[in-house]
């Protein structure tokens, strides 16, 4: 077991952090429309009064000093350097999840009506550690309404508790050097739509009961991630199956589906950066047409096998170990990120034929949760092989889905809404872009 | 509590405006808008005078118009003061071809003063037929071709990668002076090898290699200065590997 981390943070304007592993490679492919950008936005059951938001932000980001930093570029890798203006709160009028400019903060708050929204670039944290952090500054901004916050969420003075544990890289907390190397998977089917022109990303919410979302997974036997994960994989082997013969890819017949898992729930860390990995369930389309029932039998148990704590601990140390050779570390920057695009797509995106995201239910302090309606999960703009992720997140009763989509067709989304429903004739749903 | 019309967030009851999208609230204030609009106004007139109220193009056209005309007065005042004297034109040609060429140089810039190349180009042709038009006023002794040509050159290829350099460069302080010195720097060299091969006919440098390296020395002390005393980013944090 790793020894815990009990060093706190040094508040000072010299402050600096390297990028956590999972983030080394977002700086080299940004660009205006793969932005590497999420959002989390609670539509409350109240108008958002700004006044208040505006305090708690200035209250919370304190509390988080690690998160007010910029991207820089040093000679060898890029860093995270301290900058110190505040966290700014904006209208939310223009487009989803915009890239953040040089020299600015890698975070922002926007509101508009009822809608109370936070934006992150992945280089900063994954959806969990901004999640935490968008939690506690939802309760001081209900506590601003003249509400008290629980015990557990009140703040102190950063100095005292900071820990370095916090804003720590636990990836490699957990490399183990010893570890043998993983093999490459094969190319995975890609959906064949044209993309939009620019500005391509576009948004599509839907929201289901999620209790009776949970009695159908139930009846399954499965969690609703994995009956979720199985029904993208279906609707894929269906737009697979639509093509036309000529149309099909000969050789790239896998299905893949990345599931992005939170490591703190496998290794114990407070890491609020990047701290999670992804597990890949795949079908092979050239054993010929799966049946629903089949699909999720293969997600469950490659879940279950992939989330093993071995398996994880080799996908760590294979990605940190090719972060700690020498020979990496050596190349400047400029060649480094040249590296970085080119392997992007052929050896990352290029292996899985979609993303699903579940940030899990949400459990929110008494009073703060009787403000809010419901949460929104924005997925980061897909990239144009993906061209549609999802996200998912559930609070009270409802769940919501968001579809992320870069191109010209909605015949995906249709066709995950049409397959819920053969399903569960009497499933309701609402939805929204 | 009051609602802003344009973003529909919750507003403060004293407040005049939105303090998220700065919207003015007219049902708090009827008066605001048209009050915000007439104080811009008010203001803007107040700080504009006639001439910054012109746009960039007319601007040009006021400076092209205004280098004409006292151009055109030189050369008229030199030329009746030459006829005078001596009945034919004689020292006035000098004036005359300078004033031509000034002016080409003019027009030249205020017009294509966005696309750099093309302008000193152009500024570059005409300052080269002044070389040697004045080499055939004096005598042809070819000077013009052998030396003013390729030291005007010279001059022209130096000024263009200054002006590269500075508009590529992020931070403009120190820097700026260090690529103007070094400029000068290679102008020596330059200047150095192109007079040695007018008057002896070999490539030989003297002088200029010592004006280029003590450039090059001060040079390298203001980026110095510029990118690692005056912003304090730290070696190990810039070069963490």
């Amino acid at each position: 077991m790793p020894k815990k981390n009990t060093r706190t943070i040094p508040v000072t304007n010299k402050f600096w952090l390297t990028l956590d592993n999972a983030a080394k490679i977002f700086p080299a492919v940004i660009n205006d429309e793969l932005t590497s950008v999420f959002r989390l936005s609670a539509v409350l059951k109240h108008p958002v009064r700004i006044g208040a938001l505006q305090k708690a932000v200035l209250k919370v980001e304190e509390r988080y000093p690690y998160f007010r930093v910029q991207l820089k570029e040093g000679f060898f890798w890029y860093y995270l350097e301290h900058l110190p203006v505040h966290i700014p709160v904006e209208p939310d009028i223009g487009r989803y999840c915009k890239r953040f400019e040089r020299g600015s903060l890698l975070l922002r708050f926007l509101a508009r009506d009822n809608i109370l929204s936070a934006e992150f670039s992945h280089i900063l944290t994954d959806g969990s550690g901004a999640f935490e952090f968008f939690k506690t500054t939802l309760i001081h901004y209900i506590s601003e309404c003249e509400m008290e916050v629980p015990p557990e969420y009140l703040l102190k003075d950063p100095a005292d508790m900071v820990h370095e544990e916090e804003y720590e890289d636990a990836y490699k907390r957990y490399f183990r050097q010893d570890i043998p190397p993983m093999i490459k998977r094969s190319k995975a089917f890609h959906i064949p739509f044209r993309l939009k022109t620019p500005p391509r990303y576009s948004r599509l919410c839907m929201i289901f009961p999620l209790d009776h979302m949970k009695q159908i997974a139930t009846e399954k036997g499965v969690s609703i991630t994995v009956y979720l994960a199985s029904v993208y994989l279906y609707t894929l082997q269906r737009i697979y199956e639509d093509m036309n013969h000529s149309g099909r890819p000969r050789n790239h017949k896998k299905l893949r589906i990345q599931i992005p898992v939170d490591l703190r729930n496998i290794l114990p860390s407070k890491t609020m950066r990047n701290f999670s990995l992804f597990v890949m369930p795949e079908i092979d389309l050239r054993l010929g047409h799966y049946s629903f029932e089949e699909i999720i039998k293969v997600v469950y148990h490659q879940v279950q096998l992939e989330t093993d704590e071995k398996l994880i601990n080799k996908n760590i140390s294979r990605n940190v170990g090719s972060e700690k050779k020498l020979v990496v570390r050596g190349i400047p920057l400029f060649l480094k990120s040249m590296i970085l695009r080119a392997t992007f797509y052929s050896l990352g995106t290029s292996q899985y034929s979609g993303v699903i995201t579940n940030l899990g239910k949400i459990a929110m302090p008494g009073k703060t949760g009787r403000m809010i309606d419901y949460f929104v999960f924005t997925p980061p703009p897909p990239n144009k092989m993906l061209k549609i992720n999802c996200g998912i997140i559930g609070f009270g009763n409802k769940l919501v889905l968001s579809f992320g989509n870069v191109s010209t067709s909605g015949i995906f989304e249709q066709n995950f809404l049409q397959f819920l429903k053969q399903q569960s004739a009497s499933l309701e749903v609402e939805t929204f872009n | 509590m009051i609602k802003c019309p344009n973003c529909g967030v919750e507003l403060d009851d004293n407040v005049n405006f939105c303090s998220l999208c700065g919207e003015p609230l007219l049902a708090k204030n009827e008066d605001n808008l048209a009050y915000l609009k007439k104080r811009k106004s008010e203001q803007d007139d107040k700080m504009m005078s006639d001439y910054q109220r012109l746009t960039g193009f007319q601007k040009r056209k006021i400076a092209w118009q205004i280098s004409w005309i006292i151009l055109l007065t030189g050369m008229v005042i030199s030329l009746i003061i030459d006829l005078a004297d001596n009945q034919r034109i004689s020292w006035s040609i000098y004036p005359l071809t300078v004033s031509v060429v000034i002016f080409i140089n003019i027009t030249v810039i205020l017009r294509l003063y966005r696309k750099l190349v093309l302008l000193l180009f152009l500024s570059f042709l005409s300052t080269a037929s002044l070389l040697i038009a004045l080499d055939i006023f004096a005598g042809r002794t070819g000077w013009g071709m052998r030396l003013g040509i390729p030291l005007l050159l010279a001059a022209y290829l130096t000024v263009y990668l200054l002006i590269f350099a500075i508009r590529k460069s992020r931070q403009k302080g120190l820097n700026i002076i260090a690529y103007i010195i070094m400029a000068a720097g290679v102008m020596s060299v330059c200047t150095d090898g192109i007079i040695s091969v007018y008057k002896g006919g070999a490539l030989n440098f003297g002088w200029g290699l010592i004006v280029l390296a003590s450039t090059v020395g001060i040079s390298v002390l203001l980026f110095y200065i510029q990118f690692r005393l005056k912003k304090v980013t730290d070696l190990k944090r810039f070069f963490h590997i």
